[in-house]
């Protein structure tokens, strides 16, 4: 018999579906629509009442903030880049050339990823302080005689952001390619393509969605990335993250703070519109010119 | 000419990148046997700065924190996301997917500073507690997507043909619907768990100032200059990663999510 006081009958599936429902609303977008309204509200403490106000956004038109953005911004794409270009033959050896011991390979690529952000970001002042491993070894070699200063520099952060978010880029990739049907490969080379013509019309376009996933999963948190400027960039230069940071933790101006996050998603919005569009009207022309190729 | 040249280029390439992976790991555990203090300098094998480590009290809060903090959001994010899905499926509501993505694609400080404000506006008193309901949310952002896709792939007729033999929706679920859903729930459990014990950006921001996590003290400590006792907590963190991603690699169920 089927009582509608059972755990896990539909009836009372509503109940405790609806949990998650109402976390997602109250955690998740009552504190971002909270975040989006107090950047537009100015608050007069002697006469109690607040208003409208774009106040808080007007001072984002400076150029020192133009800089922020455009170094956070200019730090996600290479990091984008670079990532991609190490990883993709990576993930593509990995899942179509290997056979054996591939668990055990994959695994090692994962592991950085499950390994603690900061430790990972600790690990790079080994290799690049003036006495670090770096240093010491191209002294030994003779190529330098005074050591490089890198620690505290765009460079360290660079190289910080790259590493960690390396894994990002592997993973999607790797799991595209583990999908790829090597077959196609065979027939592309009896069907007389070459090498870079097999890439370029099956292998990239087929690995496409495992590009972009890892793109946007490397791209996001570089461009709001706290962590690595704080530890490995000094304090000449700021980025995004350090900002929001700056503003909520050490100036204590929630408005202030709320206006500029605010602001920097809509700069990363805009970025992904721009991207989508210049994808859009590239593929459009390219499509276009193959049209009158075969025509 | 070129077919060759790419073929040998190709695994100097991933040796490269695997270099690329390891050397600072590996570096990070050589200098966690150094003898001496001075970093960056081989002074001879020894094994105090991991004594020093077991001895700190402050590292064993830290961790009985992380570890309070993590169990506690797997365990909320499993069992909500799972009622979730499985609500979500029978009504065929699967559109409600989409209001947990923003979790994955919305950057990590927007979250940290929204919750801050949030709590802060409503008086709520920052410490673990606030640090649970952000973990659990950023982890329902994982379960839920590794849930459903396992749903999906159950077939509905066994749970018709178990009700119909007159089993009740309880005994069904335990004995068809878990066994079935059991890989997905460790695998995406322990990625929560993973996720949890990682995370410093929301913890600086939600944690308030007595509840320190793991994460938290090793960035105080790191803060505080280089010391080899980090290199002997950092070793001893990749050895249990190592031993988690085994784990997690032997259910092979990872590549749903992504």
């Amino acid at each position: 018999m089927k009582s509608s006081r059972d755990f896990f009958s539909p009836n009372q599936s509503f109940f405790w579906g609806v949990v998650a429902f109402i976390w997602q609303l109250l955690f998740f977008y009552i504190p971002v629509s909270f975040l989006i309204s107090t950047s537009f509200v100015e608050y007069f403490p002697d006469l109690g009442i607040s208003r409208f106000t774009l106040t808080f956004y007007k001072d984002f038109f400076n150029p020192v903030y133009g800089e922020i953005f455009l170094r956070s911004f200019l730090l996600a794409a290479v990091t984008v880049v670079v990532a991609l270009l190490i990883s993709y033959p990576v993930a593509y050896y990995l899942a179509v050339k290997v056979k054996r011991f591939k668990n055990i390979l994959f695994a090692l690529l994962i592991l950085p990823f499950w390994t603690n952000l900061l430790l990972l970001v600790y690990s790079w002042y080994f290799l690049l302080e003036n006495d670090g491993i770096i240093n010491n070894f191209l002294m030994a070699l003779g190529i330098i005689k005074e050591p490089i200063h890198m620690m505290n520099s765009m460079f360290a952060v660079y190289m910080g952001t790259i590493y960690c978010y390396l894994p990002f880029m592997l993973l999607p990739l790797y799991s595209v390619l583990d999908k790829f049907d090597t077959r196609l490969l065979e027939a592309s080379a009896d069907l007389g393509a070459t090498y870079s013509q097999t890439f370029r019309k099956i292998v990239l376009p087929l690995t496409y969605p495992g590009i972009k996933t890892g793109a946007m999963l490397v791209f996001v948190p570089s461009f709001g990335e706290f962590v690595i400027p704080a530890l490995l960039g000094g304090d000449k230069n700021m980025y995004v993250g350090s900002v929001i940071a700056h503003y909520f933790l050490t100036v204590r101006n929630v408005p202030l703070g709320s206006a500029f996050t605010c602001f920097s998603i809509f700069i990363l919005i805009s970025a992904f519109c721009m991207y989508g569009c210049i994808h859009y009207i590239v593929s459009r022309l390219i499509r276009g010119s193959h049209d009158t190729e075969t025509f | 000419m070129i077919q060759k040249l790419s073929k040998l280029l190709l695994p100097i390439w991933v040796a490269a990148a695997y270099l690329f992976l390891y050397v600072p790991l590996f570096v990070l555990v050589i200098f966690s046997f150094n003898k001496t203090a001075f970093p960056y300098r081989w002074a001879g094998f020894s094994w105090c700065w991991y004594q020093d480590l077991f001895a700190s009290s402050a590292l064993w809060d830290a961790v009985y924190n992380s570890f309070i903090v993590g169990l506690s959001a797997v365990a909320l994010s499993l069992i909500i996301g799972l009622f979730f899905v499985m609500w979500i499926v029978q009504r065929k509501t699967d559109y409600f997917l989409t209001l947990f993505y923003p979790n994955l694609i919305v950057p990590e400080i927007v979250l940290a500073v929204g919750l801050l404000s949030f709590f802060i506006f409503f008086h709520i008193p920052l410490g673990l507690n606030t640090l649970v309901v952000a973990h659990t949310l950023l982890g329902l952002g994982y379960t839920i997507p590794i849930l459903h896709a396992s749903f999906v792939a159950f077939d509905p007729r066994l749970i018709e043909a178990s009700l119909d033999l007159g089993a009740t929706p309880t005994q069904t679920f335990f004995k068809i619907v878990l066994p079935v859903i059991t890989p997905a729930l460790l695998s995406a459990g322990l990625l929560v768990f993973i996720l949890s014990l990682d995370d410093f950006l929301i913890a600086f921001f939600c944690a308030g100032s007595d509840a320190q996590t793991l994460s938290l003290y090793i960035f105080s400590m790191i803060r505080s200059g280089v010391s080899p006792e980090v290199n002997a907590l950092a070793t001893l963190m990749i050895i249990v990663s190592s031993v988690l991603v085994m784990a997690y690699s032997s259910l092979q169920v990872r590549d749903r999510i992504w």
